[in-house]
């Protein structure tokens, strides 16, 4: 997202600019000072967690906007399941309930050496110790010709906010008979099941309002997260709609251009009237500046504290992060923070951390009455996160309609849950 | 991870003791268990305290939640999710998610 965008949709919304909510619960804050940069999954729940586990920390939680949009249940946006307030999170219990102290502000510059932290809105944050809870950002240009100002032609959607908003109206605005193109990256990248969950509910909502419509998947992989749940869920509701076009078979996206709408791989090219580019991912930038990121482009960190392994002080959670086994997901990022969290109360009481645990769990929905699951504990073992042998896994093939249709409301469930759990 | 001090009483104690006024009954220390706990609030809110649809934990007795857990694990009780979560957890830890849970504010 460039920064007028993110001004104009804030403006759009009639959310102020800058906002600062430092009063409240934090007057009881004389310990040490922690600073959480970001305000998704993974920092709002740091933070809390933080203040839940020892009170007397100093906590300040700083976002570049004045709320945070979820990418989960942002593909039930897309379709009009859900408007833009239901995937809206706002900091306010953080403080209020919390005693976090909440400001609106881009972070511009870390400095380890001195252990401050700088702002775009010239402010300066001391800490004692970083969390760094950045999300993802985008590698422009790895699809040639797809750049930040082709993503307000062919929006790839995967920061949820002005972004989600584009590709709903251009899935209200394109005809009966369209064709739609979802092209997700190749591993790793954030929310792996996230773009076929997408496929199914845009196929559901064109099956309905434009049944002449196609969509086709152009991918850059051979399998994805839940892969065999899903083709038994196109299989039944959207085989006339849906085409998953494997890496194998030349799926995938290799040039966009955004002035005639064109979509290529190496042996075809489409006209898609709605073209969702979802391309390969790095950590959110901020950790790229300030040299946290190895070669791969995110962040790698101590499996059981989170703390980076390229500097002291600083802890980096969540999409970000290389964690082992575990996915980049809302449910992994609100884990490691309570993990991330334990361990730095106990960093600064001199006590060794305590051994990771943690789970994801993660639903996602192939129609609003259909959900599928993903599980996994998660430990550290041979100095990396793994998952816990015979145990998670996906929902079973072949279940019946109540299953799935429970598996659904238990998405809904989680999510109200979980939010509740990061932000409330 | 097996045969850690389950002892939910003192730890509640603990929790409120380094508490300011205002917290009591949120905050509470980062122990091993609560660190466990913790991860399942993701789907069944802070404290057991689900919002939606989920199961919820409060009110709920020690010995019940323990029950219901075993049950996961062996796959007495139909799950959709969660007899694949309990099967990562040793009987001892899941007592020890279910004594957290249960000794909760509700």
């Amino acid at each position: 997202m460039t920064k007028i965008s993110r001004r104009s949709f804030n403006a759009l919304v009639g959310a102020a600019g800058a906002l600062s909510l430092a009063g409240g619960l934090s007057a009881c804050s004389s310990g040490p000072r922690v600073v959480v940069v970001g305000g998704g999954f993974g920092g709002a729940t740091a933070a809390k967690y933080l203040k839940r586990y020892d009170p007397s920390l100093d906590v300040t939680l700083i976002d570049a906007q004045a709320s945070h949009f979820t990418c989960p249940f942002s593909n039930t946006v897309l379709v009009g399941m859900n408007d833009m307030a239901y995937i809206e999170r706002k900091f306010d219990k953080l403080n209020t309930m919390h005693g976090v102290k909440v400001f609106t502000d881009m972070v511009t510059a870390i400095d380890p050496a001195t252990k401050v932290v700088k702002t775009a809105g010239g402010k300066t944050f001391e800490y004692d110790r970083l969390i760094v809870s950045p999300g993802i950002d985008f590698k422009w240009n790895a699809i040639e010709g797809y750049d930040e100002a082709a993503s307000n032609v062919m929006p790839h959607a995967w920061k949820a906010g002005p972004q989600t908003v584009l590709l709903k109206k251009q899935l209200e605005a394109m005809p009966n008979g369209g064709l739609v193109v979802i092209a997700p990256p190749g591993n790793p990248f954030r929310c792996p099941p996230g773009p076929y969950e997408r496929a199914s509910l845009i196929a559901g909502y064109l099956k309905k309002h434009k049944p002449k419509s196609k969509l086709l998947i152009l991918d850059a992989k051979d399998a994805f997260a839940k892969d065999k749940l899903f083709k038994e869920g196109w299989e039944k509701m959207y085989d006339d709609i849906i085409e998953w076009v494997p890496a194998a078979k030349n799926g995938k996206v290799t040039k966009v251009n955004a002035k005639d709408g064109t979509v290529e791989t190496d042996f075809e090219k489409f006209k898609p009237a709605v073209a969702n580019i979802i391309p390969p991912q790095t950590a959110g930038q901020i950790a790229i500046t300030a040299g946290l990121a190895d070669k791969s482009g995110f962040c790698p960190v101590d499996p059981n504290t989170f703390e980076s392994t390229l500097a002291k002080n600083i802890h980096v959670i969540g999409d970000a992060a290389i964690a082992g086994d575990m996915p980049k997901s809302g449910y992994s990022a609100s884990s490691q923070a309570k993990v991330c969290a334990a361990a730095i109360i106990a960093l600064f009481k001199g006590e060794k951390p305590l051994p990771l645990s943690a789970i994801n769990t993660c639903y996602s929905l192939v129609a609003p009455d259909y959900g599928i699951s993903v599980a996994a504990v998660f430990a550290v073992k041979d100095g990396k996160i793994a998952s816990i042998p015979n145990s998670g896994g996906v929902s079973p093939m072949g279940a019946n309609y109540q299953f799935r249709k429970k598996e659904a409301d238990f998405a809904v469930g989680w999510y109200q849950s979980i939010c509740q759990d990061s932000w409330a | 991870m097996r045969g850690f001090p389950v002892t939910p009483v003192l730890r509640l104690a603990f929790g409120l003791a380094l508490a300011p006024l205002a917290l009591v009954g949120t905050a509470h220390a980062a122990d091993q268990v609560a660190v466990m706990a913790d991860a399942c609030s993701g789907c069944h809110g802070t404290d057991g305290h689900s919002v939606g649809g989920m199961p919820a934990f409060s009110g709920k007795k020690a010995d019940e939640l323990k029950k219901v857990l075993h049950d996961f694990k062996s796959g007495a009780r139909e799950a959709t999710v969660m007899d694949r979560i309990a099967k990562a957890y040793s009987v001892e830890q899941l007592d020890a998610i279910a004594d957290y849970f249960a000794s909760r504010k509700k």
